[in-house]
């Protein structure tokens, strides 16, 4: 049988045959088959997939591009490959790192995923890279990088990581990815008072490709700052899930998201306000030009008794050409009665009166449209 | 400097311009009066290249080139500026870098040196203490929350800096107090030469006190109806446009 389920099962079981696997993971990956086989194959039925092509989950083309220069600041840079992963020499010794497959199995908890996150769950069903970080306190700053450099770019490739963050720690993690196809899940476990500044910059030509799942879960007063940057590919497919577990905490998201050609970008932010008093601010700037489109989403959860929940949405997008097409959506779903909450969704084009001010002063088009753009992104910048 | 030779233009689908002529010399202010909707801003729009505002018929000479075949920005570029009836706000791009950014295009065009940011804060600094501006508002988006009189002041201000050889004031006395109506007409005075001209459209002749014109128009139904000296405003003021179709 044909499909895409079907494909990642039997990819399973290969993975099997060929390598020895730890007890605790053959059985979650046993347990993720299970579920896998009662979904469907993800495709435009599924509102997560209604406006992206899933079939180009099963593309196999590779690509290649630049990784973004990072400037001047320290950094302490994770290579992901098949051959496990690397850590650059400078590494500090408050940061520890394991591959994923020597995780403890308690530290591994099942993601809860469903049918409309069936591409994510065939991650738990086959990576068999990824490191898993604890970080302890410390007064050394710099910036941890995780670059993944797969050889087969035409092939996909699973990778898991685990982030702990430790009371009152702080990191910032920058994920980067240039080239290739890459299906990512990456849990980040923010402990109390701990503060994680976390970076994503995927900018891919028209072959490559990204699913991510990236979930946190915040403890009493911690503090998350993700900022994202999404640029082309074939295929990029975002999903932030997060968790306030406790009280008094901030979860911040900028993203900016752009596309051409034939890209598609699907971009959604869930947050659940599962406890009182803690704030959610998802800020999303998007472009789609020629015949890309893009998938904008933030929703917030706020459970009976979540009083004092803060959330602010804020999704504007921009159609650059006649064929590109932009969903936006904010949505909330309010159980508790005490809850301060704003969201707002555009969708327009670049502001002709606007274009014409700056040409009348001598701006020539093309760079007067580059102004209005990069003033329109600055608004998603949040750190 | 400019010649207007028979222009028909529409606005959107509308015929607005209707066969107007008009002639400006180096060194020369021409001020343009005449009823509302009579296509005074229209006529702005056109010389300035506004996508809307389409000739049909007509010719536009600057000096000595085809204005009209021109790109808005090249236009600037020659030393055609207008200062806008209503001025955009452009959130998210700051006023100091927009004008930066625009006079070193214009330089680029002409062939020159850009201006570095040093040079260009020591003349901005200089020019705002003249507009008597208050410098914050550099700092500020372009225009977003100023005052109706600050966006005014923001366009003269822009003139200043931009230096043309032809400058379209579009009702820029309109919502501007005594003192600030004084101050702009400072900076236009400022800025007179003999090698530099003004048209300069309004509804009162008070700014043509601060202003003195050497020629006054009445733009009517698309075209210019009468022209006359200064002498031509203050009846115009006490009589309004009636009598002209008599
Ligand atoms: N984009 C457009 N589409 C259609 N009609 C337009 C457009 N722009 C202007 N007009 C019309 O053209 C006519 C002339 O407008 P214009 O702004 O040139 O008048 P004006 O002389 O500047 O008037 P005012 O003194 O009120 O500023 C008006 O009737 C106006 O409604
Ligand atoms: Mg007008």
């Amino acid at each position: 049988m044909a499909g895409l389920i079907n494909n990642w099962l039997s990819a399973a079981e290969q993975l099997t045959v060929n390598e020895a696997q730890p007890a605790w993971l053959k059985a979650q990956r046993e347990r993720a088959g299970m579920q896998l086989k009662s979904y469907q194959d993800p495709s435009r039925k599924l509102e997560y997939w209604r406006y992206a092509d899933a079939g180009r989950l099963a593309e196999e083309k590779s690509s290649s591009g630049q990784l973004k220069d990072l400037g001047e600041v320290p950094q302490w840079v994770i290579t992901i490959s098949e051959h496990g992963y690397n850590l650059s020499e400078n590494w500090p010794a408050h940061l520890q790192v394991s591959s994923i497959m020597d995780a403890k199995p308690e530290q591994l908890k099942d993601l809860d995923f469903d049918q409309e996150t069936a591409a994510n769950l065939s991650n738990t069903l086959l990576y068999s890279q990824g490191v898993g970080l604890i970080a302890a306190p410390s007064e050394d700053s710099g910036q941890v990088v995780v670059i993944y450099d797969f050889a087969e770019a035409g092939k996909w490739h699973y990778v898991r990581n685990q982030f702990v963050l430790s009371a009152n720690s702080g990191i910032t993690v920058h994920e980067q990815l240039s080239s290739g196809r890459i299906n990512v899940v990456n849990v980040f476990d923010v402990n109390s008072k701990a503060r994680l500044n976390r970076l994503q910059h995927i900018n891919l030509n028209e072959q490559g490709a990204m699913v991510g799942f990236t979930c946190y879960e915040l403890a009493e007063g911690a503090e998350v700052i993700s900022m994202n940057w999404h640029q082309g590919g074939s295929l990029q497919h975002h999903i932030q899930q997060v968790n306030f577990n406790q009280s008094e905490s901030l979860f911040k998201s900028g993203s900016i998201n752009k596309s051409f050609d034939n890209n598609n970008i699907t971009d959604i932010v869930n947050v659940n306000h599962h406890h009182k008093n803690n704030r959610s601010e998802v800020t999303h700037r998007s472009m789609a030009k020629d015949r890309s489109q893009i998938f904008n989403n933030a929703k917030a959860l706020v459970a009976p008794g979540a009083d004092q929940s803060e959330i602010e949405q804020d999704l504007k997008n921009i159609l650059l050409s006649e064929d590109a097409k932009i969903f936006s959506k904010p949505e909330l779903e309010v159980y508790a009665d005490e809850v301060i909450a704003a969201h707002g969704s555009t969708i327009g084009a670049l502001d002709e009166q606007s274009l014409f001010y700056l040409q009348s002063r001598g701006i020539p088009v093309a760079e007067a449209r580059d102004i209005m753009i990069e003033s329109f992104e600055q608004e998603a910048i949040i750190c | 400097m400019l010649t207007i030779k028979d222009i028909y233009a529409k606005a959107g689908d509308k015929d607005i311009l209707k066969g107007l002529n008009l002639e400006v010399k180096p060194g020369e202010v021409h001020a343009i009066m005449g009823p509302n909707g009579a296509g005074k801003s229209t006529l702005g729009n056109l010389l300035a290249g506004m996508p809307y505002v389409e000739p049909q018929s007509g010719s536009v000479e600057f000096l000595g080139k085809d204005l009209l075949a021109l790109d808005p920005e090249e236009r600037a570029a020659e030393g055609v500026f207008l200062a806008f009836q209503y001025p955009v706000e452009i959130p998210g791009v700051n006023n100091m870098y927009f004008l930066r950014t625009a006079l070193n295009a214009q330089r680029k065009y002409r062939g020159e040196e850009p201006v570095d940011s040093a040079q260009f804060l020591r003349m901005v600094k200089q020019k705002i203490k003249a507009m008597n501006m208050r410098d914050d508002l550099l700092k500020r988006p372009v225009n977003v929350g100023f005052s109706g009189g600050e966006k005014k002041r923001n366009e003269v201000f822009q003139m200043g800096v931009l230096e043309p050889r032809l400058a379209i004031l579009d009702e820029t006395d309109s919502g501007l107090d005594i003192d600030a109506l004084k101050i702009v007409a400072d900076g236009v005075n400022q800025l007179r030469s003999a090698d530099r001209s003004f048209i300069i459209i309004t509804h009162y002749q008070r700014l043509l006190d601060y202003i003195e014109p050497d020629f006054v128009h009445v733009l009517a139904d698309g075209k210019i109806v009468k022209s006359g000296s200064k002498k031509l405003a203050l009846e115009l003021e006490e009589q309004g446009y009636g009598w002209l179709n008599q």
